[in-house]
């Protein structure tokens, strides 16, 4: 399987052989991989050098890469030419979500309301701290999903926002 | 918890239920058996009805006492105070009583404004006000924030300060009347008044300005009545201009940059103090030592502008070597509440100098690991690169300045390393263990052989 994979600033196609040999933009790599904690580390000597990768977080994918850290995305074949056939059937719908988990202490906002870019729409407390969310983009308010005063989780649709 | 010796529930992880519950923290005290309440740094630690009910309880707060903190942790009765030994302070106002008032104040005093809680401090609940129309929001958010925090919501407003150094004077006083001053801390790298890196001396910090602000804090502590430890925080320009802004009657967070300077135990004279004790040493015997630096890794993500994250903790590696102190509650397995602080880990350094003491961060730092969450690793990693950090030369708009785009430099095999590395990530266990590769002696001889 080929992969497209993004770190930072950098892409690159990586296929994956037999026996820890792989390529990296067509070129052939023999490296010692050695998954040194299941799924979350692996230590990889290639060509002499040795190489400490850590997964911080999986979404997003970031990567600890010997004390340096680096931002990641991985695509392989199939998803790559299904992101193509989904490009231009956006809805114009955006979802504010909660951030993080915690206490929704209001909702600035009700359905049918305009707004604009950055507009404040709800306060999240967590941490010990207040969080305005503001808005991703202007337009209408469409959905009201959450109410204030109660707990969510990381990832909760608040808001729907319907664009112009 | 797993290092103390004996542990009672106080209650659920709401803090209002627990460590913001002075009667049961207080009857669990009584019923333990112990005759004295070190409050930490966070919570109840500047809280005078917490430190009287401690004292009338029969038991020794470790702090100063109740009437100290009264009249100190009441912002503007504390700037009234540094104005009447002659310590300037910065155009401010009395606790206002509602958004119009306040809103007026500011109007008065000229944008930007900094909207501050009357009754506490650690920077919560505290808003910059750039304009007029960002004040209704700006109030509503201190006003929760603030009452969430202290249960006590009367803010005040002061002009903000830009392009300054935020430095702040430890302090030491017995019972007997004995005031001394240990040093300076520089803690300018801030986001959102929360301190991310703090440093002693200050890099910017001549010896006559040491000297007076000093003698500054002194003049306050005494004229307070102060006892045990306290911190006395500044805001200086760059001519050496400083204004008052206030005084932090409890332990700090940063304490181990002094620490490592001066080579005392803080926590050890706070009880030697509250026992009664005087202090075992005068000013001019107190003496500093190189130079300490102290980043906070937090559960914040600064690639996501610094958004708190909380969850479970995969793995966790803390650095070591010579002069690295690493104060942390990290352990692999953990889960990061959402409902306290973001703080996991303090890691400092200290070095002959500052150039060594910033070597052994960046070794230290490096060194680390910490996955499942995002921390704020990646932003001291970067930040003790920075051109403005190395030479010293940075303010309060430092963090606001950062850009976390900015990609390391790394080999091509580091890269190849990375992206092999990235694809595994996303495999699942039985895809990886079809790649997994037999091990193959000589690899693991050279391996070895490069740890030699």
């Amino acid at each position: 399987m080929r992969y497209e994979v993004t770190l930072e600033d950098r892409r690159l196609r990586v296929e994956l052989g037999e026996n820890g040999r792989f390529t990296v933009d067509d070129r052939v790599v023999a490296a010692d991989v050695r998954e040194t904690v299941r799924g979350r580390q692996w230590s990889i000597t290639l060509e002499g050098s040795s190489h400490e990768i850590t997964v911080v977080t999986h979404d997003p994918l970031r990567l600890d890469l010997d004390g340096h850290d680096l931002r990641a995305a991985v695509i392989d074949e199939r998803a790559l030419r299904a992101r193509r056939e989904a490009v231009g059937s956006r809805t114009g719908r955006v979802e504010l979500r909660a951030p993080m988990p915690g206490l929704l202490k209001a909702v600035h906002v009700k359905e049918g309301d305009r707004v604009d870019a950055d507009a404040p729409l709800a306060t999240l407390e967590a941490m010990k701290m207040e969080n305005e969310l503001l808005a991703p983009s202007a337009g209408r308010i469409a959905k009201v999903r959450a109410t204030a005063g109660t707990k969510v989780e990381a990832g909760a649709v608040l808001i729907v926002i319907a664009g112009d | 918890m797993r290092a103390a010796d004996a542990a009672y529930p106080i209650g659920s992880a709401a803090p209002r239920e627990s460590y913001l519950n002075a009667k049961r923290i207080i009857a669990v005290a009584k019923r333990s058996g112990c005759d004295a309440i070190h409050p930490g740094y966070g919570f109840l630690s500047e809280n005078a009805d917490f430190a009287q009910a401690v004292t009338d309880a029969g038991l020794v707060f470790v702090g100063p006492p109740a009437k100290v903190q009264r009249l100190l942790g009441e912002k503007t009765a504390a700037r009234r105070l540094a104005r009447a030994v002659d310590v300037p302070v910065a155009e401010g106002t009395e606790p206002l009583r509602d958004a119009a008032a306040a809103r007026a104040a500011a109007n008065e005093i000229g944008y930007p404004v900094l909207l501050k809680p009357a009754g506490g401090g650690g920077g919560k609940g505290m808003r910059v006000v750039g304009r007029d129309e960002e004040f209704e929001a700006a109030w509503r958010g201190a006003t929760g924030e603030a009452t969430a925090a202290f249960g006590a919501p009367a803010l005040y407003l002061e002009r903000q300060i830009r392009n300054a150094r935020h430095i702040e004077m430890q302090i030491l006083a017995d019972g007997h009347g004995k005031v001394v001053w240990l040093g300076e801390r520089d803690c300018s790298i801030q986001r959102r008044h929360q301190k991310l890196i703090e440093e002693s001396p200050g890099p910017s910090v001549t010896d006559e300005l040491r000297a007076k602000l000093g003698a500054a804090a002194v003049r306050i502590a005494e004229r307070a009545g102060y006892v045990n430890a306290g911190t006395v925080e500044f805001l200086v320009d760059w001519n050496g201009q400083f204004n008052f802004l206030e005084v932090n009657t409890r332990l700090q967070v940063e304490h181990p940059v002094t620490e490592m300077v001066t080579g005392l135990d803080l926590v050890a004279l706070q009880l030697r103090i509250a026992g009664g004790e005087p202090l075992p040493f005068t000013q001019d015997q107190i003496t500093r030592q190189g130079a300490a630096i102290e980043c906070r890794i937090t559960a914040e993500d600064p690639f996501a502008g610094f958004a708190p994250a909380s969850g479970r903790v995969a793995l966790v590696r803390e650095p070591g070597g010579p002069g690295i102190r690493v104060d942390s509650a990290l352990f692999s397995g953990m889960t990061v509440p959402s409902e306290y602080d973001s703080l996991l880990a303090k890691v400092i350094a200290h070095g002959r100098d500052r150039v060594e003491a910033i070597a052994r961060m960046r070794r230290a730092l490096e060194e680390m690991r910490v996955a499942g969450i995002p921390t704020s690793l990646p932003f001291h990693r970067a930040a003790l690169f920075e051109q403005d950090f190395v030479v010293g030369r940075y303010n309060t708009d430092f963090v606001a300045g950062w850009d976390p785009k900015k990609a390391p430099d790394l080999t091509d095999g580091a890269v190849a390393a990375g992206a092999l590395a990235a694809v595994l990530a996303t495999r699942s266990r039985g895809e990886r263990r079809a790649l997994a590769v037999a091990d193959p002696a000589w690899a693991r001889a050279a391996r070895e052989d490069a740890l030699r």
